[in-house]
């Protein structure tokens, strides 16, 4: 129950408590969404540590491969042929080679995961992509028009979900021939890597957004929209994406990682980049299989190092970029 | 005919049968001896190690890594299947067990003596002694022999073993005893048994190799009332009937074979295979290093696969002189190399490049080096196989790096001084051979030959890509890597499926350079009908250096493997048929 109603006139006129002033003396501006958001991003120190480390990636993957020495030629005087491993200690680490060299053929190991580091990351940014982009015009159609075209979208989701991804992929890369669509070798296998994981992956984002857009076509600035003559393409791209910035940026950069790792297991599998070329996954999966991680960890280390840092970057700054956009969902 | 050779082949064997005499003589004391000497490093090669014929109340444990494609003797096709068989069947013939060249004679096991030819080797007779049991005591005729044979025609049953019945008697229409309704007729009419002890095989054309193929496994006596039933078909693998010096006690399929004595075996009738042991266990599916692991520390006595140890134990058998010891590095008899496609390359000087600037050293060191890896080859035919002869014509040994200047030469010679760009087929999902391609790639590359690497699963190699010829010629794939390995040691085994232009097919086809060349073709003719075995063995040399000289097969490594011997064991040797140690004749101290 409120209290009873006892306001004088005079009372009436007040002044505001706070005066409108920052610290300092500073006039306090308005602040839009966004520099609130990048605001709380700067104070996480963990997401701005995680950014920076993948502004470096970016930098090494597009410029690294010209620093470094060619991943492809043999070093066989770096190799004791016998055993298989490189000479010296911690898998011939040394001033040439600061990485150590590949048991077998001595190729540089920093040359072949900063190469590699190039392919992993291009094939996880344009698969998510790929994935962004299906995945945010399927769940904005579905979430929006509701109904059949709903149902079929999200039956459509759930299918892909339920697919057997892997063994898909062995039987595509499989049957695709050599050259195809005017790409041949590693560049055709490339596409078809970002082909296979963004067209798989978009029902992740799809039925994030498909929810996002449910709530969101309840609300009064779309009712507003709708009333004032605006029609569904309209409402869908200039009223509802916009609202949707937020999350569509904290599942990227989440989805980013799991590619990658998607990227290495199909490399892992012999499917994934074709060799001479390097990948993180094939040289994780070099180790494994040939059995170096025992008679030079260093090998295995390496690469596996590179895949677990950059995978926990960008982890970490898709928390800090959730947290921040959507503190709510804390 | 054939005493000559089986003489001829003693004689090539003569210093290993030498010291099988000198060891096998002193029996049992020279057993209890040993226990105290030390072994050296390959020991196993030339001599039997730890030779006893002292019974033990052990059990002979075996690891394998997988499982086998079947127990059944009639419908397996592995070299460690055919070699542990021995343990429970017996053979019209079989290699004599005894170290080095001497272990590729043939003897007989369960026939009197070896093969008689006659109408023109188109007729094989063998008569078999007449005192061998079965495990049930019952007595093995020819008809048992000749319903094993029936067996392998059954393929819709039994899938696995090789075809050589099929391929090479007259009755190849045969549908097996499963399919054939009058049980009592014995219906595959290309096998006819006069009497109880005498077999015909009557085959469609001259094959003077006809005694290797009856030392298959596939010729081990069943009788038909045996397969029926609970160990019927498919299941007779469960408990397949022995005639052998052990039968099964049980089998749990993916996990674990027992083995105990067969009481009705008779040492004097089968003296290739030995019972020293109450029990032998084979357990299946063990994780490879952990197989190491147990032979080292003697949990298991046998590696049973044979394809040598891992990367991990590697390191520290060839570092530690103590295991070393107890380790022998022996040529299994299986050839690495690379196919050259005659269609798709069709000039001779364009594949002579390939030939001459090849780095077969990183190569070998691709496949693991000197020691497990192998020795680099220059042939085709591998030194342990009869019609080895030594030549190098491409400098593969003079210059292991490769020889620039000839592969240049050559390439002028073909009218593409730059090079040229082709397919290179590799398996995917075999580690060694993806380096291996990786490392051919990048010494073609010093010569301008630009090899696109091109890899398929191993399930689909032979009979969907690189076996294909058409998808071959489609995709451009001059270079295809591959593997061979002889079901019998001599160069009719290792060279018919390789280079016989009437071997090319179009799915399967093992023939993968594509080599249809007339006069090796007449050569194949030729040795199909030589009885004498001198003047067949001569034939094979020429043969591999024809196919040597159109530059169709780059010979990468005779493969080598690391085996190591669990000190506890006896008779152990290298038995060169098998490319393993000889399971027939283990016991333990």
């Amino acid at each position: 129950m409120a209290a009873p109603l006892d306001i004088s006139p005079a009372q009436a006129e007040a002044t505001p408590e706070a005066v409108i002033q920052g610290a300092g003396g500073r006039k306090i501006e308005g602040r839009s969404l966004g520099e609130i958001a990048w605001m709380r991003l700067r104070r996480d120190k963990v997401a701005i540590g995680s950014a920076i480390f993948i502004v470096f990636l970016v930098l090494v993957a597009i410029f690294g491969p010209f620093l470094v020495q060619s991943p492809f030629t043999y070093h066989p005087n770096l190799i004791n042929p016998t055993l298989s491993g490189p000479n010296g200690a911690f898998g011939g680490i040394s001033g040439a080679h600061w990485f150590g060299v590949e048991p077998t053929t001595g190729r540089d190991v920093l040359a072949r995961v900063v190469v590699g580091a190039r392919y992993s990351l291009i094939i996880a940014f344009l698969a998510t992509a790929l994935a962004v982009i299906i995945g945010v015009f399927f769940g904005l159609i579905a979430g929006y028009f509701g109904g059949w075209v709903d149902t079929l979208i999200a039956r459509t989701m759930d299918v892909f979900l339920a697919f057997p991804l892997l063994v898909f992929a062995i039987a595509l890369v499989g049957v695709v021939p050599n050259s195809a669509f005017g790409f041949s070798g590693n560049n055709l296998r490339v596409g078809l890597l970002i082909f296979i994981i963004g067209f798989f992956s978009w029902p992740y984002m799809g039925r994030i957004i498909r929810g996002q857009t449910l709530s969101l076509r309840e609300r009064e600035f779309v009712d507003a929209a709708r009333s004032l003559g605006a029609r569904g393409p309209y409402i869908l791209f200039r009223e509802l994406l916009p609202n949707l910035v937020g999350p569509i940026l904290v599942y990227s950069t989440l989805l980013i990682p799991t590619n990658i790792l998607f990227e290495a297991a199909l490399s892992y599998l012999g499917v994934g980049i074709i060799p001479p070329t390097p990948s993180w996954g094939e040289m994780l999966s070099d180790a494994v299989q040939n059995g170096y991680y025992y008679i030079d960890p260093m090998f295995m280390f390496i690469p596996g190092l590179a895949i677990f840092l950059t995978v926990m970057a960008f982890n970490l700054f898709g928390d800090g970029l959730r947290d921040a956009l959507d503190p709510k969902s804390r | 005919m054939i005493r000559s050779k089986i003489t001829g082949l003693a004689a090539l064997g003569a210093t290993a049968a030498l010291t099988l005499a000198a060891c096998g003589g002193s029996g049992g004391s020279s057993g209890s001896n040993s226990s105290s000497t030390s072994t050296s490093y390959g020991q196993g090669l030339t001599s039997i190690i730890n030779p006893s014929n002292t019974p033990s109340s052990g059990t002979l444990t075996f690891d394998l890594s997988n499982t086998p494609d079947s127990t059944d003797y009639q419908n397996t096709y592995y070299a460690f299947m055919w070699n542990f068989v021995r343990l429970y069947s017996m053979q019209l013939l079989t290699y004599k067990s005894c170290p080095g060249a001497c272990g590729e004679q043939l003897v007989p096991q369960l026939a009197t003596g070896p093969g008689v030819p006659s109408n023109n080797d188109t007729v094989w007779t063998y008569h078999i002694k007449p005192n061998v049991k079965f495990e049930n005591g019952h007595t093995v005729t020819s008809a048992d022999v000749k319903y094993g044979v029936e067996r392998t025609f059954a393929k819709s049953v039994l899938p696995n073993g090789p075809s050589y019945y099929q391929v090479l008697l007259k009755d190849n229409k045969y549908p097996g005893p499963y399919t054939d309704r009058a049980k009592n007729v014995m219906g595959l009419t290309s096998v006819t048994t006069p009497n109880a002890t005498t077999i015909q095989f009557h085959l469609s054309q001259p094959f003077a190799d006809f005694d290797y193929v009856v030392a298959i496994p596939q010729s081990t006596p069943v009788e038909p009332a045996w397969d029926t039933g609970k160990y019927g078909g498919a299941n007779f693998q469960l408990h397949p009937e022995s005639t052998g010096p052990y039968e099964f006690q049980s089998y749990t399929l993916n996990k674990q074979i027992t083995l105990v004595k067969n009481p009705n075996w008779n040492a004097s009738t089968d003296t290739e295979a030995k019972q020293l042991v109450n029990k032998i266990v084979v357990n299946l599916n063990v994780n490879a290093n952990t197989v190491d692991n147990n032979l080292m520390s003697n949990y298991a006595d046998i590696d049973m696969a044979g394809t040598g140890v891992q990367t991990a134990a590697r390191s520290k058998i060839l570092t530690q002189p103590s295991l070393k010891g107890l380790a022998d590095d022996p040529i299994s008899g299986f050839l690495r190399f690379a196919y050259i496609n005659t269609k798709v390359i069709p000039n001779v000087h364009c594949r002579e490049a390939i030939e001459y600037a090849a780095n077969k050293t990183s190569i070998q060191d691709a496949w693991g080096g000197p020691v497990v890896g192998g020795d680099i080859a220059s042939t085709v035919i591998p030194p342990t196989v009869i019609g080895y002869q030594k030549f190098d014509l491409f400098n593969a040994l003079s210059q292991p790096g490769g020889d620039i200047a000839a592969a240049k030469q050559q390439l002028k010679l073909c009218g593409k001084p730059s090079g040229f760009t082709t397919g290179l087929a590799y398996r995917t999902d075999r580690p060694q051979e993806v380096a291996a391609a990786q490392a051919l790639q990048a010494s073609l590359q010093q010569v301008g030959i630009k090899a696109n690497l091109q890899g398929y699963l191993s399930g689909k190699y032979y009979t969907d890509f690189a076996g294909a010829p058409a998808y071959v010629h489609a995709h451009d794939l001059g270079i295809s890597q591959g593997g061979w390995g002889p079901d019998w040691p001599d160069g009719y085994g290792f060279l018919d499926e390789l280079s016989n232009g009437n071997t090319i097919v179009p799915a399967g086809n093992t023939n993968i350079s594509e080599i249809n060349d007339k006069s090796i073709n007449s050569l194949f003719a030729t040795a199909a009908g030589q009885n004498n075995t001198a003047a067949r063995t001569a034939i094979w040399p020429q043969i591999d250096k024809k196919i040597m000289g159109m530059a169709a097969i780059l010979p990468e490594v005779y493969q080598k493997v690391l085996l190591y011997r669990n000190p506890n064991v006896t008779n152990v040797y290298f038995d060169r048929p098998f490319g393993m140690y000889n399971y027939a004749v283990l016991g333990l101290k």
